[in-house]
């Protein structure tokens, strides 16, 4: 359909609001962080965003996100797979609980892993044993991440693989492929774009988590704290030009996110043209 | 029936989707060679059946055998069958090339042979030339074309075809279905294609296998199913059928049993202009008419007798009927529906002139 053009009036005054919001809501602090994080110079910035915590903090928050998105990606695609191309008994709660991820409040995420592994749980003494620490650690902030980024792939995944149906499995079975081939020739191509995004979507979510990652990491500094904490820590103690460049460099983590999530749907609805 | 001869076999299957029953006590015999149909409603569990032969489905009991032997707990890939699928199930990443090689590559053909099987495939189903394409790319017919060289190309024994034509426009698929035919007489091999198109059944296969509701109605070539229905479904389904609720009031049609349901076919009923030539003038029946479909070749005449609306068949070369004419309406025979049974009846006076000549 052709969009209106005659409705001059609303059209300006809907562009118009749009940008008015967008400008309050998001570019405005947006160039207030730049602008605060280098208000005491650029030698102050480069300092701050060099700093030993800083980088640690941004490495940390690295490594929680390729662990969330690493395990996401395999657990995502697995249950996507079997909640669609399989009938069996239960579908209905699994597809329920892997939504549970953004129902809770991620601080209630948070406290389900410190009862179940702080020191009230009866786990503790046989992880303690073991010198597993899991609270107040990294462990701990990995799978927080990893929880609160649970459904981001693997709703992504859902729609495709069922409005692909089973059909090219079916054909492809009775070839003779095995599982793994079928999987890689027939319904990896399928996915790939929704895969993609849906990647970009839980790198996004885990780079930003704070909740539930605030209450298990006992906010040690240069051993626990992600970035997000560590800008809450530095804000807190009124060091404004390290919060905000700390922040900047999430803007610009999430600036190159958004970049690659243009560019894939542009790719992936390009694909779909054709193949369809 | 030849136990021997019989190539597929089902034995007394039945199969339950949850509570719902949906394949009864299933016996079918399909000889190596044959393209059999599986005619039927929707619903009436075709595909379930075809998909139970593949392997897609466990039957609930019975037994199904493949060259005399019991395949049930044979995995579909290594019962030698070949798919197409009611929407084809191409793979839509990958070309037709792709495609075509996909079974072969999976049994690890030499790469060399691959390329010779596609390319003589390609060229036996018209498609040369289109082997970089993708499945989006073709038209409907050259998808089908290509499903079932996908299907072909690892030598199946037997191919399993479900609703082949059901996503092709008329004219493609008449010629399709013929190619159809022509491939696979050609080719000898066994196949088992799902329709609920009756013309289709009836032109393209040597038997036919009318299902409803999960029961197997009736089996046997298409003449036969034509001309001895065995069960009142049949006769009612296959042909144009005219229900008719009570026969014994047209002339010379004798009371048989207790029930006087009938079905009538177009091509059992004559119609007449007054004072047209009629060998059976005496023993014909004044009707009205009430339509008249141009159907091309011919006229379908509408026609109202004893509160019955009866089609037949006239040429265009006749003499012109019009709608309100008052014509002679001659029935030569119906099908009695007597319970369970169909018993095929015939105008008395044909006898009784007959007997006079
Ligand atoms: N996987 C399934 N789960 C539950 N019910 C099913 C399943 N597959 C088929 N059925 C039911 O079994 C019956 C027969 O289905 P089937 O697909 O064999 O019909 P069909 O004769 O092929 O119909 P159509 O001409 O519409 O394709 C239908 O009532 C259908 O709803
Ligand atoms: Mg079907």
């Amino acid at each position: 359909m052709e969009p209106q053009t005659n409705s001059g009036p609303l059209k300006w005054t809907l562009i118009t609001a749009s940008a008015v919001f967008l400008s309050v809501f998001l570019l405005l602090p947006l160039a207030y962080i730049v602008a605060t994080a280098l208000r005491q110079g650029m030698d102050a910035y480069l300092a701050a965003i060099t700093d030993k915590y800083t980088c640690k903090a941004a490495w940390l928050t690295i490594q929680a996100t390729l662990w969330a998105v690493a395990v996401n990606t395999v657990f995502g695609i697995a249950a996507a797979w079997c909640l669609t191309k399989f009938a069996f008994r239960g579908k209905k709660i699994i597809s329920t609980c892997i939504d549970l991820p953004v129902t809770v409040s991620p601080i209630i995420a948070g406290l389900i892993y410190l009862l179940t592994f702080g020191r009230q749980s009866f786990l503790y003494p046989y992880l303690d044993s073991w010198n597993i620490k899991i609270i107040f650690a990294v462990p701990g902030i990995v799978l927080a991440t990893i929880f609160v980024t649970f459904p981001f792939i693997s709703r992504e995944l859902l729609p495709v693989l069922t409005a692909q149906g089973t059909d090219e499995e079916e054909a492809a079975a009775l070839m003779g492929a095995g599982a793994f081939t079928i999987f890689r020739k027939v319904t990896l191509p399928h996915i790939k774009w929704a895969l993609l995004y849906g990647v970009v979507l839980c790198t996004a979510r885990a780079m930003g988590e704070f909740g539930a990652v605030s209450v298990l990491s006992g906010h040690l500094w240069g051993k626990t704290n992600t970035l997000p904490l560590y800008i809450e820590l530095l804000y807190q103690g009124y060091d404004f030009t390290g919060a905000f460049a700390a922040s900047s460099l999430l803007v610009v983590m999430a600036i190159i996110i958004l970049a690659l999530r243009l560019w894939l749907e542009r790719r992936g609805s390009k694909e779909l043209d054709i193949r369809k | 029936m030849n136990e021997h001869a019989a190539y597929v076999e089902l034995r007394n299957i039945n199969k339950h989707f949850k509570d719902f029953h949906a394949t009864r006590d299933v016996n079918i015999a399909i000889p190596r060679g044959q393209l059999a149909a599986l005619l039927g409603p929707s619903g009436s569990g075709k595909t379930t059946i075809l998909r139970m032969i593949a392997g897609l489905e466990q039957p609930d009991s019975g037994e199904i055998l493949i060259g005399g032997r019991v395949v049930n707990n044979v995995p579909g890939s290594e019962r030698g069958i070949g798919f197409v699928f009611q929407n084809y199930a191409l793979f839509r990443y990958m070309t037709v090339f792709d495609n075509i090689a996909f079974g072969l590559r999976v049994k690890k053909a030499p790469e060399t042979a691959i390329r010779e099987r596609v390319t003589e495939l390609l060229g036996l189903i018209g498609c040369s030339g289109l082997e970089n394409r993708y499945p989006s790319q073709l038209s409907g017919g050259q998808r089908q074309r290509v499903a079932f060289a996908r299907a072909l190309a690892p030598n199946p024994q037997i191919l399993l075809l479900d609703e082949p034509f059901a996503a092709i426009d008329a004219k493609v698929r008449l010629e399709l279905r013929t190619w159809l035919r022509e491939m696979i007489t050609r080719l000898h091999i066994t196949s088992i294609f799902v329709t609920h198109d009756q013309d289709e059944a009836i032109e393209v296969a040597d038997e036919i296998i009318v299902t409803n509701k999960g029961r197997v109605e009736q089996t046997g070539s298409p003449q036969e199913l034509y001309s001895h229905p065995s069960t009142p479904f049949v006769a009612r389904f296959i042909g144009n059928s005219i229900p008719v609720k009570d026969y014994t009031r047209f002339r010379y049609f004798e009371r048989f049993g207790p029930q006087t349901e009938a079905v009538l076919r177009p091509e059992f009923i004559g119609i007449f202009k007054k004072g047209e030539k009629l060998q059976y003038a005496s023993s014909a029946e004044e009707g009205v008419v009430e339509d008249i479909i141009f159907r091309g070749s011919s006229l379908e005449i509408r026609v109202r007798l004893h509160d019955n609306l009866l089609s037949a068949i006239r040429s265009v070369n006749d003499p012109a009927i019009h709608v309100g004419e008052k014509v002679d309406v001659f029935i030569y025979r119906l099908f009695i529906i007597d319970g369970g049974r169909v018993t095929l009846a015939h105008n008395q006076s044909l006898k009784k002139e007959s007997v006079v000549i």
